[in-house]
């Protein structure tokens, strides 16, 4: 029996009187993908933002490493765990090289071991060829493989991702899907909201969806 | 209409020649104002960070009231510092009334809410996702606010530009704290100032071409970097 690596419970969230989110329970695995399907203004992106870090819940309790604490107290060490992507990923100034290694700079890492793991990280998801080229100049495509290498060089145990593959064509969205299902075979737990469950068919383990608040 | 030429003549004159005196007046005033905006543009962004991104009570009151200071008349901040730094004022047994020290203090305090309303909106601006972004990927806190920060610098640089041109054209501060002491405080405007309430117009044109040619290079500069600006979106 595989234990999850964290547990969310009881994620309550309430925007000027309206719950977006009700007694929402969520547990994460290692190795496996969720999908979170929902209407827009569900409370997809909401989840995952709470999950992340990224925004407050109204209410929401956190099973970690043996203990369950509130959300408030828990998530500062489990953030170091979690990666979250926007659906148009933001590719900070500068090359593909300092993007991929911004998360490095705050390791113990110096910095011939972070170059030699960003032109690691750039030969793995194939990006090798642009690892100089200005990130912003570059197709929403190879964006969103530049965002997806910029989270996997950290080893997270979580990813969660927003729509990763909308507003892709067809072959920028299998080069994606493709570093995303070595993503998962490394053991990273994967999160990820789509409108389209055909489009990731074969890397999705579990599929729940955001309506009224509650996941079901 | 030929005493004005002549006038001009001279103070081309004065400006080509390397007039000492003149050129003097105008290092001084780009020493006060320099000191001035780098003191005050690091403390003024942290503030403006804050107010957008901090979760704090009050926070509009605090942009209302450096909105407000916008407006207060360089004279008053003079005639402020000017009690405050006074033989029998709370601090003066700090020595500072008529010195470039009290200049720079009077010029900080022009230029400081300008610098946080314009950073504000410049950061109130910028892409939430870059926020998001740098604390996902494990970004301590002052990190992020750097790279928020380098993520909106042509605006900011703007806002910067912007403060230093108000505050080496102040004249009220400099004139009552600094006290227009040749060689010690006298400035750019204290200078055009005296200059022309002796009739002595040539130096007031020249220091004036100079503040001129800043404006042309200032406003330059800031629309090109603004075009950047538009560039890097």
């Amino acid at each position: 029996m595989i234990q999850p690596l964290v547990v969310f419970r009881g994620i309550e969230k309430t925007f000027a009187e309206a719950k977006i989110l009700r007694n929402v329970d969520i547990s994460l695995y290692p190795g496996k993908c969720i999908l979170l399907t929902g209407n827009n203004g569900s409370g997809k992106t909401t989840l995952l933002k709470i999950i992340a870090g990224l925004e407050t819940p109204s209410h929401a309790e956190i099973a970690f490493s043996g203990k369950t604490q509130s959300w408030k107290n828990t998530i500062r060490s489990v953030q170091k765990e979690i990666i979250y992507l926007h659906q148009q990923p933001y590719l900070l100034s500068g090359t593909v090289e300092s993007n991929v290694s911004y998360g490095l700079r705050f390791t113990s890492l110096n910095r011939k071991q972070i170059r030699e793991l960003v032109k690691e990280a750039l030969e793995w998801a194939g990006l090798a060829n642009v690892a100089k080229n200005q990130a912003k100049t570059l197709s929403g495509g190879v964006q969103q493989r530049v965002a997806f290498t910029r989270a996997w060089i950290l080893n997270p145990k979580v990813l969660l991702l927003d729509e990763p593959l909308a507003n892709m064509d067809i072959e920028s969205r299998e080069q994606a899907l493709d570093l995303l299902k070595r993503m998962k075979s490394d053991g990273m737990s994967i999160v990820i909201t789509s409108h389209d469950a055909n489009i990731i068919d074969g890397l999705i383990d579990s599929h729940f969806s955001l309506s009224d608040g509650k996941l079901d | 209409m030929e005493g004005i030429l002549i006038t001009t003549q001279k103070a081309l004159h004065l400006l080509v020649t390397g007039d000492q005196e003149l050129w003097s007046i105008v290092i001084l005033s780009f020493s006060v104002s320099l000191k001035a905006i780098v003191l005050t543009t690091p403390p003024a962004m942290l503030v403006a960070y804050s107010l957008v991104n901090g979760n704090f009570p009050g926070k509009r009151v605090i942009l209302a009231v450096f909105n407000s200071l916008l407006s207060v008349p360089t004279v008053v901040i003079g005639l402020f510092l000017y009690v405050m730094l006074t033989r029998q004022g709370p601090f003066g047994d700090l020595r500072l009334l008529f010195s470039q020290t009290a200049m720079v203090i009077g010029q900080i305090l022009l230029c400081f809410p300008i610098l946080v309303a314009l950073g504000f909106a410049t950061i109130n601006a910028a892409d939430r996702r870059v926020r998001e972004t740098s604390i996902t990927l494990g970004a301590p806190w002052w990190y992020t606010i750097l790279t928020v920060l380098y993520e909106v610098r042509f605006g900011l640089l703007a806002a910067v530009l912007t403060g230093f041109g108000r505050i080496i054209s102040e004249v009220g501060i400099s004139m009552m704290v600094g006290g227009n002491i040749l060689g010690y405080t006298r400035n750019i405007t204290t200078a055009i100032a005296l200059e022309t309430s002796k009739g002595e117009f040539a130096q007031g044109i020249a220091l004036g071409i100079v503040l001129l040619a800043l404006a042309f290079v200032l406003t330059t500069f800031l629309t090109y970097v603004q075009g950047k600006q538009g560039m890097s979106k």
